[in-house]
């Protein structure tokens, strides 16, 4: 059975897709994450709230997610951050 | 003469050097990981951070702000809050990963840091009131059995993986060890100096443990 991700891992993934795919819809976001619609929407929420994506609306009022310059900066350093918790137990 | 007697014989120098080594410990452990927070935003790591921001303020406050007259006799009560609460931010630290809980925008004022200030300030006030320092300890000694108990747990799960866990639990024992020496050389001997040293050098070691993990991981 695979190993349940830790919840940096989660966010991790979640800002992957949203950078490979620059400009990613919700629905397409969820598949790629491999949530449940529930604790989907609590990571959204989070990074939301962290500042680390952003849900652009366009004319046809369909929603996009995109990475903010923190989001960026996030997987960028994540390696450092992640020896950093793990090191440390938080 | 022994090197116990030269300390005491030196004593407002040691204890100065021994503050502004701790102070200044602290201060490079919130620099540091207040630069990984604004990259995470990860609760764990804010919470870490806080513990040193209160620990380095209850030092300075109880070894610097002394000189000063402006705050005299609430010298005591404020050094006790100050470790109290990095006692309290320190185990939720540790705890945050595996409650859960929401993430708020303020690591300083919302509900349950709230609810620790009230805890801080209740444990002051009885000390005030009675006279003594025995209830800053007895919250640390449970404070450091908590926080013990999950470094080993971590250390445990993590098995090889994470070496500075070993460090990190062995820093918990080494700081649980100085309190209890610490509450019962106060409530047997009356605070025999002689003893307290040893609490002072295990202080200084948990602090050092600490600088030394930040630095070595966030070197990169």
């Amino acid at each position: 059975m695979a190993k349940k991700r830790e919840r940096l891992e989660v966010i991790r993934d979640i800002l992957k897709s949203i950078r490979e795919r620059r400009n990613i819809k919700p629905t397409r976001l969820l598949y790629a994450s491999n949530l449940s619609p529930q604790m989907f929407k609590e990571y959204v929420d989070e990074l939301l709230v962290k500042d680390f994506v952003t849900i652009t609306t366009d004319k046809d009022e369909k929603k996009t997610f995109s990475l903010t310059k923190k989001g960026n900066e996030f997987l960028d350093q994540y390696k450092l951050i992640e020896n950093f918790v793990q090191n440390f137990g938080l | 003469m022994d090197i116990y007697s030269f300390i005491l014989g030196n004593k407002e120098t040691f204890k100065i050097i021994y503050a502004a080594i701790i102070v200044f410990t602290c201060l490079l452990i919130v620099l540091k990981t207040n630069k990984l927070f604004q990259l995470s935003s990860h609760s764990g790591i804010r919470y870490f951070r806080n513990a040193f921001l209160f620990y380095g303020i209850a030092f300075f406050v109880r070894y610097f702000l002394v000189f000063t007259d402006i705050f005299g006799s609430i010298i005591t009560p404020l050094f006790e809050f100050f470790i109290i609460m990095g006692g309290f931010f320190l185990t939720y630290s540790l705890l945050s990963k595996r409650l859960n809980l929401k993430f708020y925008y303020s690591s300083l004022l919302n509900p349950i840091i709230s609810i620790f200030y009230l805890f801080a300030i209740i444990l002051v006030l009885f000390d005030i009131i009675l006279k003594t320092s025995n209830f800053m300890f007895l919250s640390q000694i449970v404070l450091f059995v908590v926080s013990s108990s999950i470094s080993y747990i971590n250390y445990k799960e993590a098995g090889s993986k994470n070496k500075f866990l070993k460090f990190y639990f062995s820093a918990m024992i080494l700081i649980l060890l100085a309190w209890i020496l610490n509450f019962f050389v106060f409530l047997l001997f009356g605070g025999e100096r002689s003893i307290l040293i040893n609490v002072y050098i295990l202080n200084l070691v948990f602090f050092l443990i600490f600088l030394y993990g930040v630095i070595k991981i966030t070197k990169n």
